[in-house]
Protein backbone atom coordinates (compact mmCIF):
# COMPACT_ATOMS: atom_id res chain seq x y z
CA UNK A 1 0.00 0.00 0.00
CA UNK A 2 2.73 2.54 1.23
CA UNK A 3 4.38 1.93 -2.66
CA UNK A 4 0.94 2.49 -4.01
CA UNK A 5 0.65 5.87 -2.61
CA UNK A 6 3.81 6.96 -3.41
CA UNK A 7 3.44 6.05 -7.00
CA UNK A 8 0.01 7.84 -7.03
CA UNK A 9 1.41 10.67 -5.90
CA UNK A 10 4.43 10.58 -8.56
CA UNK A 11 2.14 9.71 -11.26
CA UNK A 12 -0.76 11.80 -10.80
CA UNK A 13 2.14 15.08 -10.64
CA UNK A 14 3.96 13.62 -13.75
CA UNK A 15 0.32 12.88 -16.04
CA UNK A 16 -1.08 16.52 -14.86
CA UNK A 17 2.59 18.44 -15.30
CA UNK A 18 2.04 16.86 -19.12
CA UNK A 19 -1.50 17.79 -19.71
CA UNK A 20 -1.23 21.07 -17.67
CA UNK A 21 1.88 22.36 -16.92
CA UNK A 22 3.60 23.27 -13.19
CA UNK A 23 1.38 21.16 -11.26
CA UNK A 24 2.41 20.12 -7.59
CA UNK A 25 0.90 17.53 -5.74
CA UNK A 26 2.88 17.25 -1.96
CA UNK A 27 0.54 15.24 -0.43
CA UNK A 28 -1.39 12.32 -1.32
CA UNK A 29 -3.50 9.82 1.28
CA UNK A 30 -5.74 6.98 1.66
CA UNK A 31 -8.66 7.85 4.17
CA UNK A 32 -11.25 6.53 6.04
CA UNK A 33 -14.50 8.36 7.63
CA UNK A 34 -16.63 7.83 11.06
CA UNK A 35 -19.47 7.75 8.81
CA UNK A 36 -18.06 4.94 6.57
CA UNK A 37 -16.76 6.20 3.36
CA UNK A 38 -13.11 5.18 2.72
CA UNK A 39 -11.44 7.37 -0.56
CA UNK A 40 -7.93 8.79 -2.02
CA UNK A 41 -7.19 12.28 -1.75
CA UNK A 42 -4.75 14.56 -3.14
CA UNK A 43 -3.35 18.25 -2.27
CA UNK A 44 -2.10 19.77 -4.36
CA UNK A 45 -1.44 23.24 -6.34
CA UNK A 46 -1.03 24.85 -9.68
CA UNK A 47 -4.44 23.70 -11.15
CA UNK A 48 -7.26 25.61 -11.55
CA UNK A 49 -10.93 24.98 -12.63
CA UNK A 50 -10.62 25.46 -16.50
CA UNK A 51 -7.77 22.53 -16.44
CA UNK A 52 -10.28 20.68 -14.53
CA UNK A 53 -13.22 21.41 -17.25
CA UNK A 54 -11.11 20.79 -20.16
CA UNK A 55 -9.03 17.73 -19.09
CA UNK A 56 -11.92 16.06 -16.95
CA UNK A 57 -12.24 12.66 -18.74
CA UNK A 58 -8.97 12.22 -18.44
CA UNK A 59 -7.92 13.63 -15.04
CA UNK A 60 -10.82 11.28 -13.82
CA UNK A 61 -9.40 8.31 -15.23
CA UNK A 62 -6.07 8.71 -13.81
CA UNK A 63 -8.04 9.42 -10.52
CA UNK A 64 -9.68 5.68 -10.81
CA UNK A 65 -6.91 4.38 -11.94
CA UNK A 66 -4.55 5.02 -8.90
CA UNK A 67 -7.44 4.69 -6.14
CA UNK A 68 -7.70 1.28 -7.61
CA UNK A 69 -4.20 0.38 -6.92
CA UNK A 70 -5.14 1.55 -3.19
CA UNK A 71 -7.77 -0.32 -2.89
CA UNK A 72 -10.49 1.98 -3.46
CA UNK A 73 -13.78 1.69 -5.51
CA UNK A 74 -13.84 4.90 -7.32
CA UNK A 75 -17.60 5.73 -6.80
CA UNK A 76 -17.36 9.48 -6.60
CA UNK A 77 -14.22 11.48 -8.19
CA UNK A 78 -14.18 15.10 -7.63
CA UNK A 79 -12.34 17.91 -7.73
CA UNK A 80 -12.49 20.98 -4.72
CA UNK A 81 -11.56 24.56 -5.23
CA UNK A 82 -10.59 27.15 -3.10
CA UNK A 83 -13.94 28.86 -2.08
CA UNK A 84 -14.59 32.33 -4.27
CA UNK A 85 -11.28 31.11 -6.26
CA UNK A 86 -10.18 29.23 -9.64
CA UNK A 87 -7.86 27.67 -7.80
CA UNK A 88 -7.79 23.75 -7.93
CA UNK A 89 -6.73 22.63 -4.57
CA UNK A 90 -7.72 18.78 -4.11
CA UNK A 91 -8.76 15.71 -5.86
CA UNK A 92 -10.07 13.18 -3.95
CA UNK A 93 -11.99 9.51 -5.31
CA UNK A 94 -14.45 8.47 -2.87
CA UNK A 95 -16.07 5.11 -2.39
CA UNK A 96 -19.18 6.54 -0.39
CA UNK A 97 -20.74 5.21 2.36
CA UNK A 98 -25.19 4.82 2.30
CA UNK A 99 -25.66 8.31 3.92
CA UNK A 100 -23.22 9.90 1.60
CA UNK A 101 -24.75 8.37 -1.39
CA UNK A 102 -27.88 10.35 -0.69
CA UNK A 103 -26.17 13.51 0.58
CA UNK A 104 -23.39 13.85 -1.99
CA UNK A 105 -24.04 11.96 -5.03
CA UNK A 106 -27.64 11.99 -5.64
CA UNK A 107 -28.42 15.81 -6.14
CA UNK A 108 -28.33 17.12 -9.50
CA UNK A 109 -26.39 19.72 -8.28
CA UNK A 110 -22.87 19.42 -7.18
CA UNK A 111 -23.49 19.07 -3.70
CA UNK A 112 -21.61 22.28 -2.94
CA UNK A 113 -20.43 24.83 -4.86
CA UNK A 114 -16.88 24.55 -4.22
CA UNK A 115 -17.27 20.86 -5.32
CA UNK A 116 -16.77 20.13 -9.34
CA UNK A 117 -18.55 16.37 -10.04
CA UNK A 118 -15.79 14.67 -12.46
CA UNK A 119 -17.20 11.34 -12.07
CA UNK A 120 -20.69 9.81 -9.91
CA UNK A 121 -21.54 6.36 -10.04
CA UNK A 122 -25.07 5.60 -10.77
CA UNK A 123 -26.38 3.14 -7.76
CA UNK A 124 -29.97 3.43 -8.54
CA UNK B 1 -49.17 31.08 7.66
CA UNK B 2 -45.72 30.41 9.17
CA UNK B 3 -42.77 31.51 6.57
CA UNK B 4 -39.51 29.54 6.27
CA UNK B 5 -35.95 30.56 4.94
CA UNK B 6 -34.09 28.09 3.72
CA UNK B 7 -30.15 27.72 2.76
CA UNK B 8 -28.78 28.06 -0.31
CA UNK B 9 -25.25 27.40 -1.03
CA UNK B 10 -24.94 30.01 -3.83
CA UNK B 11 -24.46 27.67 -7.12
CA UNK B 12 -27.17 28.22 -9.31
CA UNK B 13 -27.86 24.11 -9.69
CA UNK B 14 -28.28 24.40 -5.95
CA UNK B 15 -31.13 26.55 -6.21
CA UNK B 16 -33.27 25.11 -9.00
CA UNK B 17 -33.11 21.59 -7.27
CA UNK B 18 -34.11 22.78 -3.74
CA UNK B 19 -36.97 25.18 -5.71
CA UNK B 20 -37.96 21.55 -7.68
CA UNK B 21 -38.64 19.93 -4.41
CA UNK B 22 -40.24 22.51 -3.11
CA UNK B 23 -42.77 22.57 -5.90
CA UNK B 24 -42.93 18.71 -6.49
CA UNK B 25 -44.19 18.06 -2.71
CA UNK B 26 -45.97 21.40 -2.72
CA UNK B 27 -44.14 22.66 0.11
CA UNK B 28 -46.05 26.72 0.37
CA UNK B 29 -44.33 27.55 3.65
CA UNK B 30 -41.25 27.80 2.08
CA UNK B 31 -40.77 31.57 0.99
CA UNK B 32 -37.15 32.16 0.37
CA UNK B 33 -33.85 31.62 0.07
CA UNK B 34 -30.31 33.33 1.52
CA UNK B 35 -27.26 32.95 0.20
CA UNK B 36 -23.91 34.84 1.26
CA UNK B 37 -21.60 36.55 -1.16
CA UNK B 38 -17.55 36.85 -0.24
CA UNK B 39 -14.18 38.85 -0.73
CA UNK B 40 -14.97 38.09 -4.48
CA UNK B 41 -17.70 40.51 -4.71
CA UNK B 42 -16.79 43.04 -1.77
CA UNK B 43 -12.94 43.25 -0.96
CA UNK B 44 -13.75 44.20 2.51
CA UNK B 45 -17.13 42.08 3.32
CA UNK B 46 -16.85 38.74 4.93
CA UNK B 47 -19.48 36.63 6.48
CA UNK B 48 -20.60 35.63 9.41
CA UNK B 49 -20.00 31.91 7.82
CA UNK B 50 -17.81 30.11 6.20
CA UNK B 51 -18.76 30.85 2.10
CA UNK B 52 -18.20 28.42 -0.63
CA UNK B 53 -19.36 30.60 -3.64
CA UNK B 54 -18.54 34.14 -4.59
CA UNK B 55 -21.43 35.24 -7.19
CA UNK B 56 -20.75 38.67 -8.67
CA UNK B 57 -23.64 40.88 -8.89
CA UNK B 58 -24.87 39.39 -12.58
CA UNK B 59 -25.19 35.76 -11.66
CA UNK B 60 -27.36 37.03 -8.29
CA UNK B 61 -29.03 39.00 -10.90
CA UNK B 62 -29.85 35.94 -12.96
CA UNK B 63 -30.83 33.17 -9.41
CA UNK B 64 -33.00 36.41 -8.41
CA UNK B 65 -34.90 36.48 -11.37
CA UNK B 66 -35.09 32.34 -12.11
CA UNK B 67 -36.09 32.17 -8.51
CA UNK B 68 -39.10 35.35 -8.59
CA UNK B 69 -40.58 33.04 -11.58
CA UNK B 70 -41.19 30.30 -8.83
CA UNK B 71 -42.45 33.04 -6.28
CA UNK B 72 -39.68 32.18 -4.39
CA UNK B 73 -37.82 35.46 -2.62
CA UNK B 74 -34.09 35.65 -2.94
CA UNK B 75 -31.84 37.26 0.07
CA UNK B 76 -28.41 37.90 0.74
CA UNK B 77 -26.32 37.53 3.87
CA UNK B 78 -23.93 40.19 4.59
CA UNK B 79 -23.44 39.43 7.93
CA UNK B 80 -20.31 39.78 8.93
CA UNK B 81 -19.14 41.11 12.44
CA UNK B 82 -16.25 42.41 11.63
CA UNK B 83 -15.25 44.90 9.07
CA UNK B 84 -12.31 46.17 10.65
CA UNK B 85 -13.99 49.86 10.42
CA UNK B 86 -13.71 50.25 6.24
CA UNK B 87 -17.37 50.96 6.02
CA UNK B 88 -17.04 53.94 8.48
CA UNK B 89 -14.26 55.19 5.68
CA UNK B 90 -15.84 57.78 2.79
CA UNK B 91 -14.47 55.10 0.56
CA UNK B 92 -16.17 52.28 2.34
CA UNK B 93 -19.47 54.04 2.58
CA UNK B 94 -19.19 54.90 -1.02
CA UNK B 95 -18.34 51.12 -2.00
CA UNK B 96 -21.49 49.70 0.06
CA UNK B 97 -23.95 52.10 -0.92
CA UNK B 98 -22.76 51.05 -4.48
CA UNK B 99 -23.08 47.33 -3.81
CA UNK B 100 -26.66 47.67 -2.12
CA UNK B 101 -27.60 49.81 -4.92
CA UNK B 102 -26.73 46.98 -7.50
CA UNK B 103 -28.15 44.19 -5.46
CA UNK B 104 -30.86 46.44 -5.71
CA UNK B 105 -31.38 46.80 -9.29
CA UNK B 106 -30.41 42.53 -9.16
CA UNK B 107 -33.85 42.61 -8.12
CA UNK B 108 -33.00 41.15 -4.55
CA UNK B 109 -35.29 40.81 -2.14
CA UNK B 110 -33.56 41.60 1.10
CA UNK B 111 -30.18 42.06 2.54
CA UNK B 112 -29.71 40.28 5.74
CA UNK B 113 -27.17 42.44 8.09
CA UNK B 114 -25.44 42.33 11.53
CA UNK B 115 -23.60 45.55 11.43
CA UNK B 116 -25.74 48.80 12.77
CA UNK B 117 -24.76 51.20 10.46
CA UNK B 118 -25.13 48.93 7.52
CA UNK B 119 -29.11 48.66 8.43
CA UNK B 120 -28.94 52.53 8.45
CA UNK B 121 -27.59 52.59 5.07
CA UNK B 122 -30.35 50.29 3.74
CA UNK B 123 -32.54 52.64 4.68
CA UNK B 124 -32.12 54.44 1.69
CA UNK B 125 -33.11 51.27 -0.70
CA UNK B 126 -36.31 49.06 -1.10
CA UNK B 127 -35.37 45.79 0.03
CA UNK B 128 -35.81 44.42 3.37
CA UNK B 129 -33.10 44.65 6.12
CA UNK B 130 -33.15 41.48 8.09
CA UNK B 131 -30.78 41.83 11.16
CA UNK B 132 -28.62 38.57 11.26
CA UNK B 133 -28.50 36.38 14.58
CA UNK B 134 -25.47 37.57 14.43
CA UNK B 135 -26.54 41.41 16.10
CA UNK B 136 -27.50 38.86 19.13
CA UNK B 137 -30.62 40.78 19.72
CA UNK B 138 -31.83 38.92 22.98
CA UNK B 139 -34.16 41.30 24.51
CA UNK B 140 -36.82 44.08 23.32
CA UNK B 141 -34.91 47.10 23.97
CA UNK B 142 -31.77 45.47 21.71
CA UNK B 143 -34.87 44.61 19.19
CA UNK B 144 -36.72 48.30 19.50
CA UNK B 145 -33.12 49.59 19.07
CA UNK B 146 -32.99 47.69 15.29
CA UNK B 147 -36.53 48.58 14.67
CA UNK B 148 -35.90 51.80 14.68
CA UNK B 149 -32.77 51.70 12.93
CA UNK B 150 -34.69 50.41 10.44
CA UNK B 151 -35.25 46.41 10.60
CA UNK B 152 -38.09 44.94 8.75
CA UNK B 153 -37.05 41.60 10.03
CA UNK B 154 -35.12 40.49 13.23
CA UNK B 155 -33.45 37.35 13.82
CA UNK B 156 -33.02 37.01 17.48
CA UNK B 157 -30.28 35.72 19.08
CA UNK B 158 -30.38 31.56 19.20
CA UNK B 159 -29.44 32.34 23.07
CA UNK B 160 -32.76 33.11 23.72
CA UNK B 161 -34.80 30.36 21.56
CA UNK B 162 -36.39 28.74 24.74
CA UNK B 163 -36.87 32.17 26.76
CA UNK B 164 -40.02 32.32 26.05
CA UNK B 165 -40.85 35.14 28.58
CA UNK B 166 -38.28 37.20 26.40
CA UNK B 167 -39.35 36.01 23.21
CA UNK B 168 -42.93 37.05 24.23
CA UNK B 169 -41.38 40.28 24.95
CA UNK B 170 -39.81 41.13 21.87
CA UNK B 171 -42.89 40.54 19.82
CA UNK B 172 -44.85 42.59 21.81
CA UNK B 173 -41.80 45.26 21.64
CA UNK B 174 -41.66 45.45 17.81
CA UNK B 175 -44.12 45.73 14.83
CA UNK B 176 -41.53 44.19 12.15
CA UNK B 177 -41.20 40.19 11.80
CA UNK B 178 -39.54 38.07 14.54
CA UNK B 179 -37.56 35.17 13.21
CA UNK B 180 -35.95 32.43 14.55
CA UNK B 181 -33.31 29.88 13.64
CA UNK B 182 -34.62 26.72 14.17
CA UNK B 183 -31.26 24.11 13.49
CA UNK B 184 -28.59 25.68 14.76
CA UNK B 185 -26.82 23.37 17.74
CA UNK B 186 -24.32 25.56 18.74
CA UNK B 187 -23.47 25.55 22.55
CA UNK B 188 -25.98 27.63 24.63
CA UNK B 189 -24.39 31.03 26.01
CA UNK B 190 -20.93 29.97 23.85
CA UNK B 191 -18.26 31.40 25.60
CA UNK B 192 -16.38 31.60 21.88
CA UNK B 193 -19.49 33.29 19.76
CA UNK B 194 -18.34 36.47 19.27
CA UNK B 195 -14.88 35.25 18.55
CA UNK B 196 -15.54 32.91 16.57
CA UNK B 197 -18.00 34.72 14.26
CA UNK B 198 -15.38 37.37 14.01
CA UNK B 199 -12.86 34.91 13.42
CA UNK B 200 -15.25 33.70 10.17
CA UNK B 201 -16.02 37.36 9.07
CA UNK B 202 -12.03 37.64 8.39
CA UNK B 203 -11.55 34.53 6.90
CA UNK B 204 -14.29 35.40 4.27
CA UNK B 205 -13.44 38.30 3.26
CA UNK B 206 -9.87 39.31 1.75
CA UNK B 207 -9.14 41.53 5.28
CA UNK B 208 -7.63 38.77 6.80
CA UNK B 209 -4.24 38.04 8.71
CA UNK B 210 -1.05 38.50 7.25
CA UNK B 211 0.46 35.21 7.87
CA UNK B 212 -1.10 31.51 8.71
CA UNK B 213 -2.93 31.05 10.86
CA UNK B 214 -1.32 28.06 13.24
CA UNK B 215 -4.91 27.12 14.73
CA UNK B 216 -7.54 27.97 11.56
CA UNK B 217 -10.27 26.68 13.90
CA UNK B 218 -9.27 26.64 17.37
CA UNK B 219 -13.57 27.47 18.75
CA UNK B 220 -14.80 24.92 16.64
CA UNK B 221 -12.60 22.47 17.96
CA UNK B 222 -12.86 23.53 21.44
CA UNK B 223 -16.48 23.60 21.15
CA UNK B 224 -16.26 19.59 19.82
CA UNK B 225 -14.09 18.93 22.54
CA UNK B 226 -16.69 20.39 24.98
CA UNK B 227 -19.65 18.49 23.73
CA UNK B 228 -17.55 15.09 23.57
CA UNK B 229 -17.04 15.39 27.27
CA UNK B 230 -20.03 16.64 28.13
CA UNK B 231 -23.02 15.85 25.86
CA UNK B 232 -26.00 17.08 27.69
CA UNK B 233 -24.52 20.65 26.02
CA UNK B 234 -25.61 19.54 23.07
CA UNK B 235 -29.44 18.70 24.77
CA UNK B 236 -28.82 22.58 25.94
CA UNK B 237 -27.96 23.44 22.78
CA UNK B 238 -31.12 26.13 21.31
CA UNK B 239 -32.48 24.19 18.61
CA UNK B 240 -35.91 23.61 17.85
CA UNK B 241 -37.28 20.30 16.95
CA UNK B 242 -39.74 20.35 13.70
CA UNK B 243 -42.68 19.16 16.16
CA UNK B 244 -41.97 22.11 18.13
CA UNK B 245 -42.52 25.04 15.37
CA UNK B 246 -46.02 25.28 16.42
CA UNK B 247 -45.51 26.63 20.44
CA UNK B 248 -43.70 29.64 18.64
CA UNK B 249 -46.60 30.06 16.72
CA UNK B 250 -48.77 30.13 19.62
CA UNK B 251 -46.92 33.39 20.93
CA UNK B 252 -46.67 35.34 17.46
CA UNK B 253 -43.74 33.82 15.49
CA UNK B 254 -43.89 32.95 12.10
CA UNK B 255 -40.67 33.36 10.30
CA UNK B 256 -38.38 30.27 10.64
CA UNK B 257 -34.70 30.28 8.95
CA UNK B 258 -33.08 27.47 8.73
CA UNK B 259 -29.08 27.22 9.04
CA UNK B 260 -26.54 25.30 7.00
CA UNK B 261 -25.71 27.13 3.55
CA UNK B 262 -22.47 25.47 3.87
CA UNK B 263 -23.97 22.38 3.42
CA UNK B 264 -24.60 19.74 0.59
CA UNK B 265 -27.79 20.51 -1.29
CA UNK B 266 -29.47 17.09 -0.45
CA UNK B 267 -28.89 17.70 3.30
CA UNK B 268 -30.36 21.27 3.04
CA UNK B 269 -33.34 19.59 1.11
CA UNK B 270 -33.65 17.38 3.43
CA UNK B 271 -33.94 19.79 6.79
CA UNK B 272 -36.81 21.95 4.41
CA UNK B 273 -38.66 18.69 4.36
CA UNK B 274 -38.65 17.68 7.83
CA UNK B 275 -39.51 21.84 9.18
CA UNK B 276 -42.16 21.83 6.18
CA UNK B 277 -43.42 19.03 7.79
CA UNK B 278 -43.05 19.60 11.17
CA UNK B 279 -41.85 15.95 12.03
CA UNK B 280 -38.70 14.37 12.03
CA UNK B 281 -38.03 10.38 13.28
CA UNK B 282 -34.65 9.17 14.13
CA UNK B 283 -31.55 10.91 14.91
CA UNK B 284 -31.99 14.80 15.36
CA UNK B 285 -28.29 15.72 15.02
CA UNK B 286 -29.03 14.78 11.23
CA UNK B 287 -31.21 17.65 10.94
CA UNK B 288 -28.76 19.91 13.08
CA UNK B 289 -25.83 22.46 11.54
CA UNK B 290 -23.46 23.28 13.21
CA UNK B 291 -22.10 20.23 14.96
CA UNK B 292 -22.97 18.54 11.79
CA UNK B 293 -19.94 15.86 13.04
CA UNK B 294 -21.37 15.08 15.91
CA UNK B 295 -23.91 13.04 14.16
CA UNK B 296 -21.44 9.83 14.06
CA UNK B 297 -20.90 10.20 17.37
CA UNK B 298 -23.93 10.30 19.49
CA UNK B 299 -27.89 9.24 18.55
CA UNK B 300 -30.22 11.45 19.88
CA UNK B 301 -34.16 9.79 19.21
CA UNK B 302 -36.12 12.54 18.19
CA UNK B 303 -39.26 11.05 19.34
CA UNK B 304 -38.26 10.66 22.76
CA UNK B 305 -37.68 14.32 23.01
CA UNK B 306 -41.57 14.97 22.71
CA UNK B 307 -43.12 17.33 25.63
CA UNK B 308 -39.64 18.80 26.79
CA UNK B 309 -40.34 21.98 25.11
CA UNK B 310 -43.11 22.41 28.44
CA UNK B 311 -39.96 22.53 30.38
CA UNK B 312 -37.77 24.48 28.53
CA UNK B 313 -40.44 26.99 27.99
CA UNK B 314 -40.85 28.01 31.59
CA UNK B 315 -36.86 26.65 32.27
CA UNK B 316 -35.47 29.32 34.16
CA UNK B 317 -31.76 28.40 33.12
CA UNK B 318 -30.30 28.10 36.45
CA UNK B 319 -28.69 24.65 34.76
CA UNK B 320 -26.56 23.70 38.25
CA UNK B 321 -29.90 23.77 40.57
CA UNK B 322 -32.22 22.08 37.93
CA UNK B 323 -31.14 19.22 36.25
CA UNK B 324 -33.28 18.63 33.61
CA UNK B 325 -30.99 18.44 30.51
CA UNK B 326 -29.12 16.33 32.11
CA UNK B 327 -31.62 13.79 33.40
CA UNK B 328 -33.33 14.32 29.43
CA UNK B 329 -29.33 13.40 28.05
CA UNK B 330 -29.62 9.88 30.00
CA UNK B 331 -32.95 9.43 28.66
CA UNK B 332 -32.41 10.47 25.22
CA UNK B 333 -28.90 10.24 24.40
CA UNK B 334 -27.32 7.57 23.14
CA UNK B 335 -23.38 6.68 22.27
CA UNK B 336 -23.22 5.17 17.92
CA UNK B 337 -20.61 2.14 18.21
Amino acid sequence: MKKEISEGRRKLEEELRNLVGNIFVPEAKVFGMVCGCVGFAVDLRGLQYDDVDVFREKISAIMEEISKSVGVEPEFVYARNLPGSEEVVTLTARELCERCKREFAESKAPPRPDIVVLKKKRWK
Amino acid sequence: MPRFIVPHPGHFPALKEIIEVKEAENLKEVEGVFMGVMGGSLEVMGSGRGVLHAPLIEEIREQTEYAHQHGIKMNIAMNSTCLGGHHLTFEGYKMFEWYFSELNKAGVDGVIVAEPYLVELLRDFPMKTTISVLSYVDAPQRAKFFEDLGADVITVDTNINRHFELLKGIVKAVNCDVRVIVNEGCLYRCPFRYFHYNLASHLSSLNQPRSPLFAPDYYFDKCINIRLRNPTQIIKSPWIRPEDIKEYEAIGITCFKLSGRTKAVNWIIECMRSYSHRTFKGNLLEILDCPQMLRDMFYIENEKLEGSIEQWKRCKKICNECGYCDKRTQEVLTYLK
